[in-house]
C-alpha cells in the first residue's frame, strides 16, 4: 500500500515529529517501499495461529519498593534535565491551546 | 614480540596471572592504539583514560598483594557500545538528541564487568539508536572498515567490531536486535555472539526493540566470546525477561562426531555473492572433516522473517523512542509551546533513519491498521518460531553465511533503505525466534572477511560455541 501526503502528516503528528517538505516527500516514498515489502505477510495462512507474545516469558518480577538514591546519582539525574529550577524539572506550560 | 593490545582475553589472563604483564601496560597499549588509529577509523567516541588506568592500577594491586582476582576479566580492557550505560559517562546511542546525556547509573552488564575487575576503556560508535547495518548513521560520523577506510564496517555495532579488529581493546560488547553484533563481526573478521533472548540483562541498554534486543560479546576468538558471555549472563531483577535457565558453561569438543549441522534450503538460493558462498561452503567441508554430519533442512519463512522484523521492530521503536522528547533528558528546543517543543526537539535531535522507523511503527500501530499489520506479523512470528523448532528436531545447529556480501563501500546503500534492510536476511530470523547465533570468521573474498553464521537451540550456546571453536581451531 502507499501512503498519501495526508497520511504521513497524520503519522508525523501522532509521533510528534516535525517534517520538512523534503522529508515528507522522502517519507512517502520510503515508508511506502517498506510497506510494499511487508505486504507479503498477507499471503501467509495464519488461520488458528496465536500471536507470539514475547520470546521469553516474563519472570523475576522485582518488588516495588522505594530505595534510597545517593546524592551523586541524584545529581546525575538532575544534571540531565534540559531546563531546571533548583531541583525541579522545568517544562513548557502544558495547558496551552492545542495545535489543532 | 606480540603487542599487548593484540592479546585475546585468554592470553592476557594467562600473562597477567603469570605476572608477565601488568594491566596498566595492557590498558596503555590499547589507549595508544586508539590514539594512533582512531582518527581515521572513528570507532571509539570517547576513551575513559583516567578511570581506565585507575581501574588497571587497582587490578594490578589486587594481584600484586595476594594474587587475587575478582573474575576472569580482572584487568582486561573492554570497550562498550554507546547505548550501554556507564555511570557518570556520556552515553549518546550515536544520537544528537543525547549529545549532552550522562548516564545516571550503570547497565547491569557494566556493573558485572566492573565487579569482575574489567577495565572499561571507552564507548564505541554505532548507528543512531542501533538502527542501521553500516554505522554510517551515527550523528558522530561514520566508522570506517579497518582494512579499507572507504568501506563500511557493518553495523549497528560497527564501532565495537572495529575496536576489536583494530586491537583498540581486548574485547567489546555490542547489542543485536536484527544482526547488529553478527553482521559487523562478519565484515570485520571477528567473532560476534548474540545470546539467547533472556540470557543477558538488558537493564541499562537503551531500548530499540525490547522483544528482540540482546547484549553480546564481540571478540577475537570463540573462547573469548564464551568467557565474556559467562561474565555478563544471568537473571536480573531489573529485567523481567531475563531467564532463570541454567547458566551457560563452555563445553568444548575437538571432534564433531554425532553432531548434525543443517543447511536451510531456503537460505542457500540466490542473493548471496559467489565469494561469500564459496568461503562458507569451504567451512562446511571443514566441519564435515571434523566429523559433523551435514544435512539439508527446511526452514520456511526466510523472506517473511525479514518482513516480520521490519514491521514489529519499528512498532517497538516508535513506542520506545517516544521518551526522547526533550523533556527529562537530551536536547530541547526552547521557548516553544509544548507540542512544538516535542516535535522540533525530535525533528532536530533524531536522524532520518530513526524518524523513518518511528513513522513506520506509528503507522502499523495506528487505528485501522493494527490487526492487519502488527497482529498479523505476531502470528507469522509464531510460525517462524515453530519452523525453527521443527528444524532443531533434525539438527543441532543451522548454518548460513552471516551476510549475503562482504563490506560494501561507504554511501553505496545509504539512499535505499530497503536495500540496506535486505542485508539482514540471514540474521533477523534468529531475533524473531529469540535464539542464539554466532558469526565466526571463515576466510576472505577479495581481501575482505566473510562470516559463517551458526544458529543454536534456545539456551544451547554451549553446543553452538563448541562447533564454532572446533571450526576455528581447524581453520588456523
Amino acid at each position: 500500500m502507499s501512503l498519501s501526503r495526508e497520511d504521513i502528516l497524520k503519522l508525523a503528528d501522532l509521533a510528534r515529529l516535525e517534517l520538512s517538505e523534503d522529508e515528507l516527500v522522502a517519507a512517502e516514498r520510503e515508508v511506502g517501499a517498506v510497506l510494499g515489502y511487508v505486504e507479503r505477510l498477507k499471503d501467509v495462512d495464519t488461520d488458528g495461529v496465536e500471536p507470539m507474545t514475547m520470546p521469553a516469558k516474563a519472570e523475576g518480577w522485582r518488588v516495588d519498593e522505594a530505595f534510597p538514591c545517593d546524592d551523586a546519582t541524584r545529581e546525575l539525574i538532575l544534571s540531565n534535565f534540559p531546563a531546571r529550577k533548583d531541583d525541579l524539572l522545568k517544562t513548557p506550560a502544558v495547558f496551552t491551546a492545542p495545535k489543532k | 614480540m606480540e603487542r599487548l593490545n593484540e592479546l585475546t582475553i585468554a592470553e592476557a589472563r594467562a600473562k597477567l596471572d603469570a605476572n608477565e604483564i601488568s594491566s596498566v601496560d595492557l590498558t596503555q597499549a590499547c589507549l595508544d592504539e586508539v590514539r594512533s588509529l582512531n582518527g581515521s577509523l572513528n570507532a571509539v567516541l570517547e576513551t575513559f583514560e583516567e578511570d581506565a588506568l585507575a581501574a588497571a592500577k587497582q587490578s594490578d594491586a589486587r594481584r600484586g598483594i595476594d594474587g587475587t582476582r575478582n573474575g576472569v576479566l580482572d584487568g582486561i580492557p573492554v570497550v562498550v557500545k554507546d547505548n550501554i550505560l556507564v555511570q557518570g559517562k556520556h552515553s549518546s546511542a550515536g544520537s544528537k538528541i543525547l549529545s549532552t546525556h550522562i548516564a545516571a547509573s550503570d547497565a547491569t552488564v557494566t556493573r558485572k564487568l566492573k565487579e569482575q575487575g574489567a577495565v572499561i576503556l571507552g564507548r564505541a560508535n554505532m548507528d543512531e539508536f542501533a538502527m542501521g547495518s553500516s554505522t554510517e548513521r551515527s550523528a558522530y560520523g561514520p566508522t570506517k572498515h579497518p582494512r579499507d577506510v572507504e568501506r563500511v564496517p557493518g553495523g549497528s555495532s560497527g564501532g565495537s567490531a572495529v575496536s576489536v579488529a583494530a586491537n583498540f581493546c581486548v574485547a567489546a560488547l555490542g547489542s543485536d536486535t536484527g544482526g547488529s553484533i553478527r553482521q559487523p563481526a562478519s565484515f570485520c573478521g571477528i567473532v560476534g555472539l548474540k545470546p539467547t533472548y533472556g540470557r543477558v540483562s538488558r537493564s541499562g541498554l537503551m531500548a530499540m526493540a525490547s522483544s528482540f534486543d540482546q547484549i553480546g560479546p564481540m571478540t577475537k576468538t570463540v573462547e573469548d566470546a564464551a568467557l565474556l558471555l559467562s561474565a555478563i549472563q544471568g537473571q536480573d531483577t531489573l529485567d523481567q525477561t531475563t531467564s532463570d535457565h541454567v547458566a551457560f558453561k563452555a563445553d568444548w569438543r575437538e571432534k564433531l562426531g554425532g553432531l548434525r549441522v543443517g543447511l536451510p534450503r531456503q537460505a542457500w538460493g540466490e542473493g548471496m555473492s559467489e565469494g561469500v558462498r564459496s568461503s562458507v561452503l569451504a567451512a562446511v567441508e571443514q566441519l564435515k572433516s571434523l566429523g559433523a554430519e551435514i544435512v539439508e533442512v527446511d526452514l520456511p519463512y526466510v523472506d517473511e522473517a525479514l518482513a516480520v522484523y521490519y514491521l514489529l521492530m519499528p512498532c517497538e521503536v516508535s513506542a520506545n523512542l517516544a521518551r526522547f522528547d526533550g523533556m527529562r533528558f537530551g536536547v530541547r528546543k526552547e521557548n516553544l509551546p509544548l507540542f512544538e517543543t516535542y516535535a522540533q526537539s525530535r525533528a532536530e535531535g533524531l536522524g532520518p533513519e530513526v524518524r523513518r522507523r518511528i513513522l513506520l511503527g506509528t503507522f502499523a500501530l495506528s487505528r485501522g491498521y493494527y490487526d492487519a499489520y502488527y497482529v498479523k506479523a505476531k502470528k507469522v512470528q509464531t510460525l517462524i518460531r515453530r519452523a525453527y523448532d521443527a528444524a532443531f528436531r533434525e539438527v543441532d545447529v543451522l548454518l548460513t553465511p552471516t551476510a549475503p556480501t562482504t563490506a560494501w563501500k561507504i554511501g553505496e546503500k545509504i539512499a535505499d533503505p530497503l536495500a540496506m534492510y535486505l542485508e539482514d536476511i540471514f540474521t533477523v530470523g534468529v531475533n524473531v525466534a529469540g535464539l542464539p547465533a554466532v558469526s565466526v570468521p571463515c576466510g576472505t573474498s577479495e581481501g575482505l572477511p566473510v562470516g559463517m553464521h551458526l544458529t543454536g537451540k534456545a539456551f544451547d550456546e554451549a553446543t553452538l560455541l563448541a562447533v564454532a571453536r572446533a571450526y576455528e581451531a581447524s581453520a588456523k
